[in-house]
């Protein structure tokens, strides 16, 4: 294994995933790598002419999200670097394990209300095996009371 | 290849922009060339009392041969609603003043025998002013359909906004053209007529300033100065709050809301977690801010610019008579911000975090283009001077931004592909197509009969009017979007200020800049800054639900709007 992806958008949502990462980065001794993508959708109805800019402004916003997220990992003595791609999350996802072959991808929890029946509950599960099958990475989630 | 098209369609249209905004006539009057002779004059005036244009007059004669019909004396009323007939011949005395016009009903006027007696003489008679009624056809509810079809699109986003305007216009343009096949009523105006609509001060205006911001974005300015207000607030929220909101409503009122914000956010999200306190109470209260001092000039905000033009508003009108209640506004508005976010403006800092965290916000917030700020600085100072001083020379906004605008590239001598690409060429376009689908509706009389229902309600009060007015549009720019609804108010707003006693100083249209701006904070589909600071504060992992904007702007709405309805109601009652 040469590590772990961390996908993270930062905020009180992100922490658990952090946490787990940093964890199972730190029981393994494999370093951790936090991913932030920036995605500019939601521009899509409005200021299409102002991407260029924002894309520089977005990038720095996180990189200075996964800096946060770096500095507790190394307060840990967990080794950890930072990635910052743009475009759709899944595929940056993919692509940045495969480029890393990392062993492992810890994903935040999908909020229960958005879980809060069977077909959304399958439809993650379809989500995980694609990933698994596309990265040849473990999937994992922080634990429940983690968040 | 779409670059280089760009480029060579961008340098004429800046020409095209000159040449067509000293062509726009500065006077409406009687433009016919008077004959010699006999001459049969007058005007025509709609319910409204707005003058009708392209009404056909024409003096008929029951009596006459088909040849003699055929060749009927005939003129066609200019901007103001007057008419000039030369009466080459002998009437016979039986003869009937016709006025037709697509969308009116056809008004017959027997000429009396004294009139004929005049014009026989060779003597210049004026008639009364004629009242043309309305007449409710299928174009009236063809177009009525098409402008709920794209108000509907836009504020459920169906489609994206320039789509559903130029769908829109295209399908009036169907109507107008095709349906005269299936019904000669579906007419609704030609293509020539329908240009006549759009505003292209409006337009030139929004293009100039759009050059401007394109510049300015790039020099790292509103980083730069966020990252000021943080090390003079010592690191108190408590005192950057209100030095936040103050940078980000300056900015929104010379700049659009939208840039302010998609710049401001981002750099405001990082200082919040630097300083431990959650980025939305930094957020909110700039984005209120932005939908409230923007509108204190005539270029914060695409509404004022709408209305600046329409009401012939000028920019100093704009700064003595609403800046001061926007400013009033403002106060209530940092109070409000203070309270309901007390508690999150706690600081949870963890020091050594917080030193490496400065650490890079310091190194990137810092001025990336220093000589093309300066430049850029001052031009905007010189723009500043020219739209204070333009109305004492007749030039209107656009020119000042069309003149800043190019003299900025000139001097700047950036790459012109990046610069065309900066110019949000589908918003200009929605502008056009939504001239023309507001056009549509005017052409029919749909906005005469709105016209009519809020004269009926509110009277000859000005008070009342100006309260219906501001609290309607600022309800109303909740759920709407607040730019096509402050273009098909104009015109209402215009027939109401020539109608009630007192609303001539224009503070009907002031009322209309207070609520469709500052109504914007009433939810998070109410303008599109809140939408885009949404966006963005998702992705920094702080989302912003409908609920909790609503919950937090329209308290906002309610204190900042009765604010300003105070201060025009003083200023103008």
């Amino acid at each position: 294994m040469s590590g772990i992806v961390c996908a993270i958008r930062g905020g009180p949502l992100s922490q658990p995933t952090i946490r787990k990462a940093i964890e199972t980065a730190k029981s393994d001794q494999i370093p951790v790598h936090f991913l932030y993508v920036v995605n500019l959708d939601f521009l899509e109805h409005s200021e299409q002419a102002r991407t260029q800019v924002i894309q520089q402004e977005m990038r720095e916003m996180g990189e200075f999200i996964c800096l946060k997220a770096q500095i507790e990992a190394r307060r840990e003595g967990v080794q950890a670097d930072i990635f910052i791609r743009e475009g759709n999350v899944t595929e940056e996802i993919i692509a940045l394990s495969r480029e890393l072959q990392a062993g492992v991808v810890v994903l935040g929890r999908p909020q229960t209300e958005r879980v809060s029946n069977f077909l959304d509950l399958k439809r993650l599960e379809k989500f995980v095996h694609m990933l698994e099958d596309e990265t040849d990475a473990k999937v994992i989630f922080p634990a429940e009371d983690q968040g | 290849m779409m670059r280089r098209l760009k480029k060579w369609l961008f340098l004429p249209s800046l020409a095209l922009a000159a040449i067509l905004l000293f062509s726009i006539p500065t006077t409406s009057g009687q433009a016919q060339a008077a004959s010699t002779g006999a001459v049969l004059a007058g005007s025509v005036f709609d319910r409204q009392r707005q003058a009708v244009q392209e009404a056909i007059v024409t003096i008929q004669s029951p009596g006459a041969s088909p040849d003699e019909a055929a060749g009927a004396l005939q003129a066609v009323t200019q901007a103001d609603g007057s008419y000039l007939l030369p009466i080459p011949g002998k009437l016979h005395g039986d003869e009937i003043l016709v006025i037709q016009r697509t969308h009116f009903q056809t008004l017959e006027i027997p000429l009396a025998l004294g009139i004929i007696d005049r014009l026989n003489a060779g003597e210049a008679v004026h008639m009364e002013k004629v009242v043309l009624l309305r007449q409710i056809n299928a174009a009236f509810w063809v177009a009525t359909l098409i402008f709920v079809v794209v108000l509907a699109l836009i504020a459920l986003g169906w489609l994206h906004n320039t789509l559903s305007a130029l769908m829109g216009a295209a399908l009036i343009f169907v109507a107008s053209y095709l349906g005269p096949l299936v019904r000669a009523d579906l007419f609704i105006f030609s293509f020539n007529d329908a240009l006549k609509y759009i505003d292209w001060n409006v337009i030139f205006l929004i293009m100039g300033m759009m050059i401007v911001i394109a510049v300015v974005e790039r020099t790292g300015i509103f980083q730069w100065l966020a990252f000021r207000a943080y090390k003079l607030s010592g690191g108190r929220p408590w005192l950057l709050l209100p030095i936040l909101m103050l940078i980000t409503g300056v900015a929104s009122a010379f700049l659009d809301n939208v840039t302010t914000m998609l710049l401001m956010t981002p750099i405001t999200v990082q200082i919040a977690l630097s300083m431990g306190i959650n980025p939305l109470a930094l957020l909110i209260p700039e984005v209120f801010s932005s939908n409230v001092i923007g509108i204190s000039t005539l270029v914060g905000t695409p509404t004022n610019i709408l209305i600046g033009s329409y009401g012939k508003i000028s920019f100093n009108d704009f700064l003595t008579k609403l800046t001061p209640g926007v400013l009033i506004a403002f106060v209530g508005l940092i109070f409000y911000s203070y309270w309901i976010f007390r508690k999150d403006l706690k600081t949870e800092a963890d020091e050594d975090m917080q030193a490496l965290l400065m650490e890079k916000l310091e190194k990137q917030a810092v001025i990336r283009e220093p000589k093309n700020l300066k430049k850029a600085g001052w031009i905007g100072l010189a723009m500043l001077i020219l739209f204070v001083t333009g109305e004492h020379l007749q030039m209107l906004p656009s020119v000042t931004a069309i003149i800043g605008a190019t003299a900025l590239l000139v001097w700047i001598r950036p790459d012109i592909d990046e610069m065309i690409e900066s110019v949000d060429w589908t918003t200009l376009v929605f502008f056009m197509t939504l001239f023309i689908c507001v056009g549509a509706i005017q052409e029919v009389g749909l906005i005469a009969f709105i016209a009519d229902w809020i004269a009926g309600l509110v009277g000859n009060n000005l008070l009342l009017a100006m309260l219906a007015i501001t609290w309607f549009s600022a309800l109303l720019s909740t759920v709407i979007a607040n730019i096509p609804f402050t273009a098909a108010m104009l015109p209402v707003i215009g027939f109401l200020t020539g109608n009630i006693t007192g609303a001539e100083s224009k503070a009907l249209f002031y009322c209309l800049s207070i609520g469709s701006g500052m109504g914007g904070n009433g939810s998070l589909i109410g303008a599109s800054a809140n939408m885009v600071t949404a966006g963005i504060a998702e992705r920094a992992g702080y989302p912003i639900t409908y609920a909790y904007f609503l919950k937090k702007g329209f308290p906002a709405l309610l204190i900042t709007v009765g604010l300003g309805s105070i201060w025009l109601l003083i200023k103008f009652l």
